[in-house]
């Protein structure tokens, strides 16, 4: 009996402070849905009519930003993995003269905070004349997923039993066959969750592409946070419409959430490695 | 270093056939090359520049010329960076125990329930916020806070009327208590599943034993819990330190440092701002330097705190 009762407080417990977590996003999404008036008046209520011309209006301001922040990601995911896991190949596979060094030379950037860089960095785009393009973003993203990226993937090729290479160097294999082979294919789990991570992560970023790109182009955090409703909107929809924006681009990092959420918790978990 | 001898004795180990050292060598550059060309000329060229620039005067258009320590000087007679570190002290030591104390009991809460089910579905919950871009997040609580918001309604509805209608972030003495506590009930999904994780580490045999001497589950919490939990704690802890020290996205959104010049500046917004807003770029780098020390001190003591325990 009593150990009923303590459990159903713990309930009680999880869904209040759940309840409140999540109510920002609740108020989001049924704001999103309605008019200023109905705001106004009930702030926790249900929306009693859909006003899906919300959605429309945000669609139309941040349509454009949705393509942008995809060709970003796309770019800088797919080089900053192709980069990171041939050098942890060689890091846990190979050996040179300046292992050492090298490796400290890679690792010690993960204690370097993003805002010493952030200033300068900018400069440096500025300078290459790369303002207001896609690659003043994408090549910085690319250099800042190194670090983290190959400290997770060599510790991983690390992993990977000596007597798999022994028996591909019987076969005569070479380093870049065995990579092939072998190496990248394991490695697709821990790829996916360091995918993730950085979508997750450039998806969120806003100071830097503020400085990058100008007023006429817009990554999505950009354009929510510059969200300005239509002229043609009525003035009392404007805070609907911007939430309807705000809801919309929620939906990809939504997606990828439900859709592979073991490596979601995987790589936040493992996200304290990062700074 | 590696020397020759031990790459020799290695050698049959990696690779196909013997080949000459320097060949050998010379793939594994190859396989390096692409990651420490990124790095070098976005990572460590900006961060190179970043420290040499502290020393210098420069408007970020004529050639900087070399100041010595005068923008350290300048940073530390000034009100405004003053005031920007006081704030993140005060921040600290209000923020720091909001950011671990509720993700605490919530993941202790879960961990407790019977069956795994219902722990899945609460820890979905409570990380589910982790789908919204910060940006969003923050600008969410800049409509709870405007003057008539949500935050008003409630105090009005348990009978604070004479708040109704305070503008929350525009005035002085609310704003940086605005911006400390907002994110209520401050449950963060990543402090979460660092304290689950570690709940899951703990051999269940301790608990059996726990719970066959009749210990209470709040004197479970304090002489089991909290203690095995404090290497979670230290890490967490360290981030959350690094983590104050840097923040720069909620007054740059809500409020830009103001009301006034400097009612909610931060180190890193003063930073932001001399360069982007006034093109002090010798001096925002100095700024830089003060901050990137002292977070480094702060970062090596900390880490050695931990390993000693």
């Amino acid at each position: 009996m009593s150990r009923r009762r303590s459990f159903l407080s713990t309930h009680v417990f999880l869904v209040t402070l759940g309840a409140l977590t999540l109510y920002p996003m609740f108020f989001m999404v049924v704001n999103a849905m309605r008019t200023g008036v109905a705001t106004a008046t009930s702030p926790f209520g249900l929306p009693s009519y859909f006003h899906w011309m919300n959605f429309v209006y945000a669609w139309d301001g941040i349509a454009s930003a949705f393509a942008l922040t995809g060709w970003i990601e796309l770019v800088s995911v797919v080089v900053t993995l192709a980069a990171a896991i041939l050098a942890s190949y060689a890091f846990a596979r190979m050996q040179f003269q300046a292992k050492n060094l090298l490796f400290t030379i890679m690792f010690a950037l993960l204690v370097i905070p993003g805002f010493l860089t952030l200033i300068p960095l900018f400069l440096e785009i500025r300078d290459f004349d790369l303002l207001n393009t896609s690659w003043g973003l994408i090549l910085p993203y690319i250099a800042g997923g190194q670090a983290f990226a190959i400290f997770v993937l060599r510790s991983f090729i690390e992993t990977i039993p000596e007597e798999m290479f022994e028996a591909a160097r019987i076969d005569g294999a070479n380093h870049w066959r065995m990579f092939l082979n072998f190496v990248l294919p394991l490695a697709v789990p821990m790829l996916i969750t360091l995918a993730l991570l950085q979508i997750v992560g450039i998806y969120g970023d806003y100071v830097f592409p503020s400085l990058v790109l100008n007023s006429t182009q817009h990554t999505v955090s950009l354009a929510i946070a510059n969200f300005t409703p239509p002229a043609m909107a009525p003035d009392i929809n404007a805070v609907n419409i911007q939430l309807a924006a705000f809801t919309l681009s929620a939906v990809p990092i939504a997606i990828l959430f439900f859709a592979l959420m073991k490596y979601f918790v995987n790589g936040m978990s493992s996200g304290a490695l990062k700074m | 270093m590696v020397s020759v001898d031990e790459s020799r004795r290695e050698s049959p180990a990696v690779g196909g056939a013997p080949k000459p050292k320097k060949l050998r060598e010379y793939a594994a550059y190859l396989f390096l090359l692409p990651a420490f060309a990124f790095v070098g000329a976005f990572s460590y060229y900006p961060a190179v520049r970043a420290l040499i620039g502290a020393f210098t005067s420069w408007n970020g258009v004529s050639a900087p010329h070399w100041v010595g320590l005068t923008n350290f000087i300048t940073a530390f007679q000034s009100a405004e960076f003053g005031a920007a570190v006081i704030h993140i002290l005060i921040w600290a030591a209000i923020g720091i125990p909001l950011g671990l104390i509720p993700s605490f009991f919530v993941a202790e809460a879960i961990f407790r329930l019977p069956g795994r089910r219902a722990q899945y579905l609460y820890r979905t919950f409570f990380i589910l916020p982790v789908v919204l871009p910060g940006v969003v997040g923050i600008l969410i609580w800049y409509f709870f806070y405007e003057p008539g918001g949500i935050i008003d309604s409630l105090l009005k509805a348990v009978g604070f009327s004479h708040f109704a209608e305070l503008p929350w972030l525009a005035d002085f003495h609310t704003a940086l208590g605005a911006l400390i506590f907002m994110g209520f009930p401050w449950v963060g999904a990543f402090n979460l599943l660092i304290y689950y994780a570690g709940l899951q580490g703990i051999s269940s045999e301790i608990f059996d034993a726990a719970a066959v001497d009749g210990c209470s589950w709040f004197r479970r919490m304090i002489r089991i819990d909290i203690p095995l939990l404090l290497a979670q704690t230290k890490l967490l802890l360290v981030l959350a330190v690094i983590g104050v020290g840097q923040i720069l996205i909620q007054p740059l959104l809500m409020t830009n440092g103001g009301p006034g010049v400097s009612t909610t500046m931060t180190p890193v917004l003063y930073m932001y701002q001399q360069a982007i807003d006034y093109d002090q770029y010798g001096y925002s780098m100095g700024v830089a330097f003060i901050l990137f020390a002292a977070l480094m001190i702060l970062t090596l003591f900390n880490m050695k705190y931990f390993r000693t325990k």
